[in-house]
């Protein structure tokens, strides 16, 4: 009789496997999330590309092709769109190039510790403008301020020398240092800002275009 | 936004992708498989406490 008036919630083993079954269902779910995340950020194929099969990062031969950053309404945020193809430093790269390129943009990005001021996919800082998209701000395009301080014609000329002259050029309340970034750095860092412009980033940085139409003459984008 | 079931439309198809459609869907989903075998195993373990 005594018994049926004891409480289960101060049994031991009640907790234990209450905690053991929570600890073990987490483990499991984050297990599968891995898993399937991977699924999400593999790198598409030059295939892809060519049949127009969207993937969240495309391959690198993705800098042959006109990049587009477009409002969908479904998704309430902009999501890069690629186009036609549109030459590189005037020619068409090869997978293998496009490959290489990108490689060595990353590894002078690392060397040059660009995530010192800048941020990258949201890792870095913000005392620099967000790289992200910057290759689709529309003050690199044509007619844009940045473009024509440089006096160049397309956007990865001009991005290339202000790369390799970045104290030349009155971009940003706090100016960029010069790093000592060469011709053919400036190049593959240029493709590496391409590719990651054409990344799927679920709208992130929030709101980049419009934050780059509000505050003329920079990469804006917080 | 603001309806609790929309066209699933993430880029890469994934059984997470559509369980976050909504706000609520991944909630009531970790509470079913969480919380209900909770109350199994409350009510097992009162049943041996009331041997």
């Amino acid at each position: 009789m005594a018994n049926e008036n004891r409480s289960v919630w101060t049994s031991i083993s009640f907790w234990r496997r209450s905690a053991a079954w929570v600890t073990g269902f987490a483990v499991i779910l984050l297990i599968w999330l891995t898993f399937d995340t991977l699924g999400q950020i593999s790198m598409g194929t030059d295939a892809d590309l060519k049949n127009k099969v969207t993937k969240r990062v495309p391959a690198p031969t993705v800098i042959n092709y006109h990049i587009d950053y477009k409002y969908n309404a479904k998704r309430g945020h902009e999501v890069p769109v690629i186009g036609d193809k549109q030459p590189f430093f005037g020619k068409e790269w090869s997978e293998e190039e496009a490959a290489k390129l990108l490689h060595l943009g990353k590894l002078t990005s690392q060397a040059k510790n660009c995530m010192d001021c800048h941020t990258l996919l949201g890792n870095g800082a913000y005392y620099a403008p967000d790289l992200t998209k910057a290759w689709l701000d529309p003050a690199w395009q044509n007619g844009g301020p940045l473009q024509g301080m440089t006096g160049k014609n397309t956007v990865e000329e001009a991005m290339a020398e202000f790369l390799q002259h970045p104290s030349q050029y009155p971009t940003h309340a706090r100016m960029m240092p010069n790093l000592g970034i060469t011709a053919e750095e400036a190049k593959g860092l240029v493709a590496f800002l391409k590719h990651m412009s054409s990344i799927d980033t679920n709208g992130f940085p929030r709101n980049f275009s419009q934050a780059a139409k509000r505050e003329q003459g920079g990469t804006y984008a917080h | 936004m603001g309806t609790l079931f929309e066209p699933f439309t993430d880029v890469v198809p994934s059984f997470f992708g559509w369980l976050n459609q909504g706000p609520l869907t991944l909630t009531i989903f970790l509470h079913t498989v969480i919380i209900l075998p909770m109350f199994w195993i409350y009510f097992q373990e009162k049943k041996k406490l009331n041997k």
